[in-house]
């Protein structure tokens, strides 16, 4: 981000204030841009409060998180959640009902990798018809499980920790703001902002840049110099079954929604035009070593 | 968000490294950290250079390996400790610092410095060579570093284990005086 092209040249000067910490399992960074540093800290460390809020309640690993809370005890009873988790699991019942269940918090990868995840245990294996639709949302923030499940926000509430914070960082009204929560990321301000798409590099030529303005992005690939494509997996939560992987990027306007679609569009590839329409969403698609495809 | 706009573009990765061989941010010096964790306080550099045996009773506590025996610790004026110290990332060491309590609880972690390079094969000239003459081609003119990357999620669990490791040595080391 840089000095130009603002309005006011009266704020345009103030250094950026740039802060990282170790959050939701990733690097979660928030820079601020245009307000004075004590100002700019002030907002930052309420980011990293409600983010850090978000990752005690969601969390897949901690045993006391509403997410493993609700793995043990929701199918027995109803068990009531924090707000957030609550509008979470809202959110993710109206992706899966959208993309017709592709998208599905209880077909998670991390479940069928629990034990490399460090799971909480302690929650019962879970029946192998359950899908999302077996989770009941009661009034006053509780949750049922029609039938023994297992669920992961894992991806979605990284999202909605982007989303949270930069509603946060609003408040403040910076002329320049970006949270960036392992490559979740939310942008705000009048100066387009570069992102590098992290797909691996052998044998290309081209980097792949995303310019991005008042809006949220979110990608889901393989990992570079790291896991080669055929060990990760990716599921697609209507046909239950893994599917090849590609690199997906989802441009939206909140950054749950982008994450949530990276799964959709992972799995059905460029037969996914209709949910991406309806959250006026559009994606990036690349095949191991084939050409870029926008799907929109 | 009103009004997003976002254009996707391929630049030459020769314009790149050419401009930005790593990946580099900076978000705090350790004075930056120190201020942020303890305001008001003044802080008492207190290193100390840890032993043979305290480094295996570190690594025997934690399961965590010690890289170095130097601590870089600072007792505060208002109570509990500074920590500055770094971990293996992907590609090159993480600085970050670790605030901590009396009773050697944490309180707060920051991360002070990211690098991280394109891959081994940027700094390879014959892989380079092969895009020589090709920065003018840039469909992007590059003014600044390219700050963000988004791609599969990067794990922090050398932090985790990390800050662990600080706690232990707290413990063992700064606790035991």
């Amino acid at each position: 981000m840089a000095c130009v092209g603002w309005s006011s040249p009266m704020i345009s000067c103030l250094p950026p204030v740039k802060r990282a910490k170790p959050l939701l399992g990733t690097f979660v960074s928030v820079a601020v841009e245009g307000l004075e540093a004590e100002l700019a800290n002030r907002a930052i460390a309420g980011c990293f409060d409600r983010i850090a809020h978000i990752h005690r309640r969601m969390s897949f690993q901690d045993g006391a998180s509403d997410v493993s809370r609700l793995n043990r005890d929701a199918h027995r009873e109803p068990v009531e959640v924090d707000a957030d988790t609550y509008e979470v699991l809202r959110l993710a019942a109206d992706i899966s009902m959208h993309s017709d269940g592709v998208f599905d918090i209880t077909a998670s990868p991390a479940l069928s990798m629990a034990s490399r995840l460090g799971s909480p245990g302690g929650f019962p294996p879970p029946d192998a018809r359950a899908r999302w639709s077996d989770i009941e949302l009661l009034p006053k923030c509780s949750v049922r499980f029609a039938r023994p499940l297992c669920i992961d926000l894992s991806g979605i509430a990284k999202g909605y920790a982007v989303d949270q914070a930069m509603d946060l960082l609003g408040d403040y009204e910076p002329p320049q703001a970006c949270v960036n929560a392992g490559g979740d990321l939310g942008h705000l301000g009048a100066e387009a902002i570069q992102v590098r798409l992290d797909v691996p590099l052998e044998a290309r030529t081209m980097l792949p840049i995303v310019e991005i303005r008042n809006g949220c992005l979110a990608s889901s690939g393989p990992r570079r110099n790291e896991t080669p494509f055929s060990e990760l997996e990716f599921v697609d939560g209507a046909a239950r079954r893994i599917v090849s992987p590609r690199f997906v990027s989802v441009l939206a306007s909140t950054c749950a929604v982008a994450d949530a679609l990276t799964k959709v569009v992972m799995a059905r590839g460029t037969s996914c035009s209709a949910v991406l329409r309806h959250y006026a969403a559009h994606a990036l698609l690349n095949e191991q070593l084939s050409a870029w495809r926008e799907v929109v | 968000m009103d009004s997003m706009d976002s254009r996707f573009l391929l630049l030459p990765i020769v314009a790149l490294t050419i401009i930005q061989p790593a990946q580099a941010t900076t978000y705090l010096s350790i004075e930056q950290a120190q201020a942020l964790m303890f305001p008001r306080a003044t802080l008492t550099e207190d290193f100390r250079m840890l032993s043979p045996a305290q480094v295996a009773a570190i690594e025997k506590a934690c399961d965590v390996n010690v890289s170095t025996n130097q601590l870089r610790a600072w007792k505060s004026s208002t109570g509990g400790w500074f920590i500055a110290d770094q971990v293996v990332g992907k590609h090159d060491f993480i600085p970050f610092a670790v605030s901590l309590d009396d009773n050697g609880a944490v309180k707060d972690v920051e991360i002070l410095e990211y690098r991280e390079a394109y891959g081994s094969e940027v700094t390879n000239p014959k892989w380079r060579a092969q895009f020589a003459g090709k920065s003018r081609e840039s469909p992007l003119k590059l003014t600044k570093d390219i700050q963000n990357i988004s791609g599969a999620t990067l794990s922090s669990k050398h932090i985790t284990d990390g800050v662990r490791r600080l706690v232990v040595t707290y413990d063992l080391v700064l606790a035991a005086r």
